[in-house]
């Protein structure tokens, strides 16, 4: 516990300090923003569409779905805080940067994946994601229970877990092959994959995505709890492949890591 | 008891061989032939409390290396480490807690904000306490001479400024035993000078030990009484700075100043013509020599004045990376 609160305290100082970088270079700041609400406005159209067409996918109407996508919208927003960490990984591995990481009295996981937060692409996606669902919730008439709110949230937060830890793995293929760039475009197409939801895709395609690489459990867990849609045996599956993979992630990063102490030079 | 004690280290790495131009990158896609590199190879010494010792050797000799396997960032290949108790390599807490290590290639330092943010950070991951914190940088900030830069963003600090920034850095956490792997590469005279006489008043108030590696050799002969010379990946020599040149022969540098020019060949009589021109000209000799050989010059040839010193650091110590191995 008390470990937990000096790595949340850390956690705050890496925000404050990356916000504080960031705004070193203002303009920077604003076209980050801009930027990533461009991205923002491709995902609006299929909102747009959808509700253009009327369309409804089975259980799914177009409020479901601004719903689904909103927390699309919201994860990517997460992801984007910290996915930049990942991304440097294979050049900090190249150059023999983990080095000064190494004798710190910390995680060094937790150093190497959370130390930069991007506040730029975190902020648009947080509010438009945000209002989406609150959105999409009160359209499609879902119930505002404390049950139904606090389920969301925590299928929310396993979804961060996940998506933290599945996406790492890849990225931690550097300290074997030092150059990943292939991979790192195929888990961000894979990423893009959940810009609609799970229940247009077939079967097939839905118990892939949930199964093996549960990328569907990230973005589509919590909508589907609150509409009733999730039967317990998923939800112990939500909880339990979000630990898993974290523990997956705990483990080949040390791996990793004793890969990159005994090869490197 | 050592503070710091290295017993049969040694470091292998595997690598490739690829021949140039596309066809050798070709044959390297599906053939990779495994090579063996020797980087530290049977490497013993030990430093004690307090000591401060420099690591000498050519580009490649493995002194990095050695100092990473001693701050536990890599793993030997074999041998034992034993560092303020600790074996490095287990990176326990309470070891990362006692070292520090500042490398002047590579940085810790927030490039956007000012020094004082990182040094925050470092308090955090340490857990100092705030008096203690504030004390700490305080003291250094004076020593070091950078109490007006502390708020300047790194990006904005020269070379010099940033690496005295680097090592305070290094130093939140009174670490009592700190590995500086060329803490002056690339800085000017001045701020040279400066890094040198804080490493030394620093060393001396607060007892710890240091492991010094550097190709300046005013840094090792400022901060050093010690020095263990390792040359491809092999200890040359260990024992203090003074011995070096008396253990290759003891040779001396004789400057004369003639009143008229001689030939080279009276000059050659009595020992190695290192320079010559008009009436100025340096021999080279063995120290136990130097007595009889200014009696008879005297004596011989026109010698209006002369010195003798000791054939330079520098000169001695490159005749140690020249050689293959084997200490003397």
């Amino acid at each position: 516990m008390k470990k937990l609160c000096h790595y949340l305290r850390l956690l705050g100082v890496f925000a404050k300090f990356s916000l504080m970088s960031v705004l070193e270079y203002r303009i920077n700041f604003f076209a980050g923003m801009l930027a990533e609400m461009g991205w923002m406005a491709v995902k609006l159209l299929y909102v747009a569409i959808v509700y253009r067409t009327g369309a409804s996918i089975g259980l799914l109407t177009a409020d479901h779905i601004l719903l689904f996508i909103g927390t699309y919208v919201l994860m990517t927003g997460f992801f984007m805080l910290y996915f930049g960490n990942l991304a440097s990984l294979p050049g900090m591995v190249q150059q023999g940067e983990l080095d000064l990481y190494l004798v710190k009295p910390v995680s060094l996981q937790f150093l190497v994946t959370l130390r930069r937060l991007d506040f730029p692409f975190f902020i648009p996606n947080l509010i438009a994601g945000s209002v989406m669902i609150v959105t999409g919730w009160r359209r499609a008439g879902l119930p505002v229970t404390w049950a139904a709110v606090l389920g969301f949230l925590f299928f929310l937060a396993c979804g961060c877990l996940l998506a933290y830890s599945l996406f790492l793995l890849p990225y931690l293929l550097a300290f074997w092959t030092v150059s990943v760039g292939g991979i790192g475009d195929l888990t961000a197409a894979l990423w893009d994959f959940n810009n609609m939801p799970q229940l247009i895709y077939n079967k097939w395609i839905q118990r892939i995505g949930t199964f093996l690489l549960p990328v569907f459990v990230i973005t589509n867990f919590p909508g589907l709890f609150v509409m009733g849609e999730l039967p317990p045996g998923m939800m112990l599956w939500g909880m339990g492949v979000s630990v898993l993979f974290f523990f997956l992630s705990r483990l080949v990063f040390q791996r990793a890591l004793k890969r990159y102490s005994s090869a490197s030079s | 008891m050592s503070m710091i004690l290295v017993e049969h280290l040694r470091k292998e790495f595997s690598y490739y061989r690829k021949a140039t131009g596309l066809k050798g990158s070709l044959h390297n896609l599906f053939r990779r032939e495994a090579l063996v590199k020797e980087a530290v190879r049977d490497v013993s010494f030990s430093v004690e409390k307090g000591e401060m010792i420099a690591l000498l050797g050519p580009n490649g000799a493995g002194k990095t290396t050695t100092l990473k396997m001693l701050s536990g960032i890599l793993y030997p290949t074999a041998g034992k480490v034993e560092v303020g108790g600790f074996i490095p390599w287990e990176r326990k807490d309470a070891f990362k807690r006692r070292i520090s290590i500042v490398m002047g290639q590579k940085n810790q330092l927030w490039w956007d904000l000012p020094a004082s943010d990182s040094f925050y950070l470092n308090k955090c991951i340490f857990g100092v306490e705030d008096s203690v914190y504030r004390q700490v940088v305080e003291e250094l900030a004076d020593l070091l001479d950078v109490r007006e830069l502390m708020n300047v963003q790194v990006r904005r600090l020269s070379l010099g400024e940033r690496m005295k920034m680097e090592i305070l850095a290094a130093l939140i956490h009174r670490p009592e035993i700190l590995f500086l792997d060329e803490p002056t590469i690339g800085l000017d005279i001045l701020s040279q000078q400066r890094i040198r006489e804080f490493l030394k008043e620093y060393n001396e108030k607060s007892q710890t030990t240091v492991i010094l590696t550097s190709h300046n050799m005013a840094d090792v002969k400022a901060l050093c009484r010690r020095a263990v010379i390792i040359n491809q990946g092999q200890l040359v020599y260990d024992g203090s700075l003074s011995d070096v040149n008396r253990v290759l022969g003891d040779r001396r540098l004789l400057s004369v100043k003639l009143s008229e020019p001689v030939k080279a060949e009276s000059l050659r009589r009595f020992g190695r013509v290192r320079e010559q021109e008009e009436t100025r000209a340096v021999l080279e000799l063995s120290g136990s020599r130097v007595r009889e050989t200014i009696g008879a010059m005297f004596a011989e040839l026109p010698v209006e004045d002369f010195t003798v010193t000791e054939v330079p650091l520098e000169e001695s110590i490159s005749i140690f990376y020249r050689k293959e191995a084997a200490m003397p």
